[in-house]
């Protein structure tokens, strides 16, 4: 049995009751002979009634109430009949006055229920617009969207599905899993577009329809951005009104059309990114090349001349080879780059003493420290498990970076201990030192300093050493000594769990 | 013979320096070598150089700021050492007063060249300020504003006539289109180029043998006009 006439059932026993207890009343206990002030009590209850059930049960009461009010008040009492003319009058108009007032009050009832659910429904719009505004670019826009419906309308089902390069994405939330027939769907969406008609009286557009899945219908309604269709939003569970289903529709419409934009904004700032990445290997690439390249041009023709003193064919061949070691070192930096960039970096752990992975970083290097002198200091002089030529390379790219800014005749300090954590490698010259606006972006890709617009350099070298110690759990960071210089740091955990660990 | 020509070269870059000084001793020049900028204006007081190349990457000056207080000091031609994709600063650095430029990677061939081409533009300056030009086969008469080639007299219009003396009296040196713009058409004119092309259009077809193929008005793309008195030789 429903509910609905279960509840109707229990409000009729309760009303019954109410017109027998006042029937008792008048008959048994306070004696009444007015017959009017029976039938306004009486009226009173069938108003009651009204007011809080619905109408059928306000009109039973009524002809119940009727019926007593002839039997027990109006003489001869005892019999349905009815000799005074007046008497009629007044029991017609009792009943009269009863089924209006019902009528009445379960219009009322009727409107206010109508509204609370109209609130009730607007405070979900209003919800689900909120959640909309609030979404921000994620994984999975119309999934999220789907579960904020099926929260927002308490649905048991709800599905988006948009079409896109001739095929339907589709996502869906709720208790169950449903398969929306794609054939229905291009139906649906092919009527759509062809149609639009707005139906007033239910606020919504022509359009909605049902779709059959295995067990159940599903309301099938398109999503509009505007008036043009851009899917399909199928709901089942709940009823939920015409109108409100049209309005949903559109919520979710601007919301799919938002993580649309969304989605295409990030695209572009990504192709922005790798645009404004390209342009400025290019540039630096440019310039780094054309000088070595010049030098080695002008002095290849020296060479092939014939008023070069031996002393300077010497020169000019060992000026080509440096030029040379130059470019490669550039063209090394390009590759290793795009190895970090691909994640094609990897640790592979040896043990070896920390004086051979700066012996190694040095020689990577080859002249540049030639102008500097160089102070090393090794303690304890220990095999340690690390990769040692991701170790030297990064510590090389350093030693570059500190004999470009450092003046020519001065020291750079290597140290090399182990602390607890590691491996800490310290390089530190007597340079400038770094600006304090320029400190958070010295690992940054192409970063060069403000002094440093002029010199060589592209920018590429401490970015590559963070890279090559991220593949090795290591960190790089770097500070101004307090009586001029930078310090650069290298830490490279040597505890076999993190050092072993595969790279993140 | 004269003392050789003394050349101040400007380059931080060491292995520029040791490529170039070889090359330019072993052709007859004096080569004093600046490693800076503050470095290359010392030298315009104790040791004045007949022609400066400069590199436009310097250390501690911006290269148009060289360009500058050099010209505040001297005449002497400025070559300039710039990088493809330098366009802007070598434009700047032409306006301020720079003669020519090379482009970074050059041949020694090249440079020699222009170097040449700009000291021979220091000895003969003197004599074409007065009377006329003689380039190849064509005669430049600034006084009587009359233009032959061979013994065919050409007639031009007079802005034609105020181009082709602006440019033949700076022969063999970089004008910017800017610079020119500015000297023929006024301030308000630099921002349009069309003036120019066209103006430059006609002039070739008057003067140039094969206006397709110029030998006197030589185009710098992106840069400028030359007016070229070595195209006999060529």
């Amino acid at each position: 049995m429903p509910r609905g006439q279960l509840h109707d059932g229990w409000a009729l026993v309760r009303a019954l009751g109410a017109v027998a207890v006042v029937t008792l009343a008048y008959t048994q206990w306070i004696p009444v002979s007015n017959a009017a002030v029976v039938s306004t009590t009486l009226l009173l209850v069938v108003v009651i009634v009204a007011a809080t059930a619905r109408f059928r049960v306000a009109a039973v009461t009524s002809v119940v109430a009727m019926l007593c009010f002839n039997y027990f008040f109006l003489p001869p009492v005892g019999t349905f009949t009815i000799v005074d003319p007046h008497n009629w009058v007044a029991l017609f108009a009792f009943l009269a006055v009863s089924l209006v007032a019902s009528n009445l009050s379960a219009t009322a009832r009727a409107r206010t229920l109508e509204a609370v659910g109209r609130r009730d429904e607007l405070a979900r719009l209003f919800d689900l617009s909120r959640d909309v505004l609030v979404m921000t670019a994620g994984p999975d826009p119309l999934g999220t969207l789907c579960r904020a419906v099926v929260r927002r309308f308490d649905l048991e089902v709800v599905a988006i599905a948009v079409p896109r390069d001739g095929r339907w994405d589709i996502a869906q939330a709720g208790a169950r899993t449903i398969q929306l027939p794609e054939g229905e769907l291009d139906a649906a969406l092919t009527a759509a577009r062809a149609t639009l008609e707005f139906d007033a009286r239910a606020r919504a557009y022509a359009g909605h329809r049902g779709v059959v899945t295995s067990d159940e219908t599903l309301r099938l309604v398109p999503l509009r951005a505007g008036t043009a269709p851009i899917g399909l939003l199928a709901a089942g569970g709940r009823p939920v009104e015409a109108g409100t289903l049209d309005a949903l529709a559109g919520i979710v419409a601007i919301a799919v059309e938002r993580a649309r934009f969304l989605e295409e904004r990030k695209a572009a700032e990504l192709t922005r990114q790798r645009e404004e990445l390209k342009t400025t290997l290019l540039a630096s690439l440019g310039h780094d090349l054309r000088t070595p390249l010049t030098s080695i041009r002008i002095a290849a023709g020296n060479l092939a001349s014939t008023w070069l003193s031996d002393a300077e064919r010497t020169a000019q061949g060992e000026l080509i080879l440096a030029e040379v070691a130059r470019l490669s070192r550039l063209f090394e930096n390009v590759i290793e780059m795009a190895r970090i960039d691909a994640g094609a970096v990897t640790a592979e752990i040896r043990r070896v003493h920390p004086s051979e992975i700066v012996a190694a970083a040095r020689e990577r290097i080859g002249t540049t420290l030639d102008r500097h002198a160089v102070a090393v200091h090794v303690d304890p002089d220990e095999p340690v498990p690390l990769d040692p030529r991701l170790t030297a390379a990064a510590l090389a790219q350093v030693l570059e970076n500190a004999a470009q800014y450092a003046p020519a005749g001065s020291t750079i300090d290597i140290r090399a201990q182990l602390v607890g954590e590691g491996l800490l490698l310290a390089v530190a010259d007597r340079g400038p030192g770094i600006a304090a606006s320029d400190l958070p972006h010295v690992f940054d890709r192409f970063y060069r300093g403000r002094s440093a617009e002029s010199r060589a350099g592209t920018g590429m070298g401490l970015w590559i050493a963070k890279g090559l110690l991220a593949a090795e759990h290591g960190r790089i960071w770097v500070e101004n000594r307090p009586d001029g210089g930078a310090e650069f740091s290298l830490l490279i955990p040597t505890t076999s769990s993190a050092a072993l660990a595969p790279p993140a | 013979m004269t003392a050789p020509a003394r050349l101040l070269l400007v380059d931080d870059e060491l292995a520029i320096q040791r490529a170039l000084a070889p090359l330019l001793k072993s052709r007859g020049y004096d080569v004093d070598i600046a490693s800076t900028g503050a470095e290359a204006l010392g030298h315009f007081s104790v040791r004045p150089p007949d022609l400066v190349i400069l590199d436009l990457g310097l250390p501690d000056l911006a290269g148009t700021d060289v360009c500058r207080r050099i010209r505040t000091v001297s005449e002497v031609p400025i070559i300039v050492l710039s990088a493809r994709g330098g366009e802007a600063d070598k434009v700047a650095a032409l306006d301020l007063g720079a003669d020519d430029y090379v482009t970074k990677p050059f041949g020694p061939e090249e440079l020699v060249a222009r170097i040449r081409v700009a000291l021979r533009r220091v000895t003969t300056s003197a004599t074409a300020e007065s009377g006329q030009l003689q380039a190849g086969d064509l005669t430049i008469d600034y006084d009587r504003r009359r233009v032959r080639r061979g013994d065919a007299e050409i007639r031009l219009t007079p802005k034609e006539f105020e181009l082709l003396s602006l440019l033949a009296r700076h022969h063999d040196r970089v004008l910017t289109h800017r610079a020119i713009l500015r000297s023929i058409w006024g301030p308000n004119a630099v921002e349009q180029p069309e003036h120019l092309w066209t103006l430059i259009a006609q002039l070739r077809k008057k003067i140039e043998v094969d206006p397709a193929a110029p030998r006197y008005l030589l185009s710098e793309p992106w840069v400028g006009y030359r007016f070229s008195t070595s195209a006999g030789e060529a």
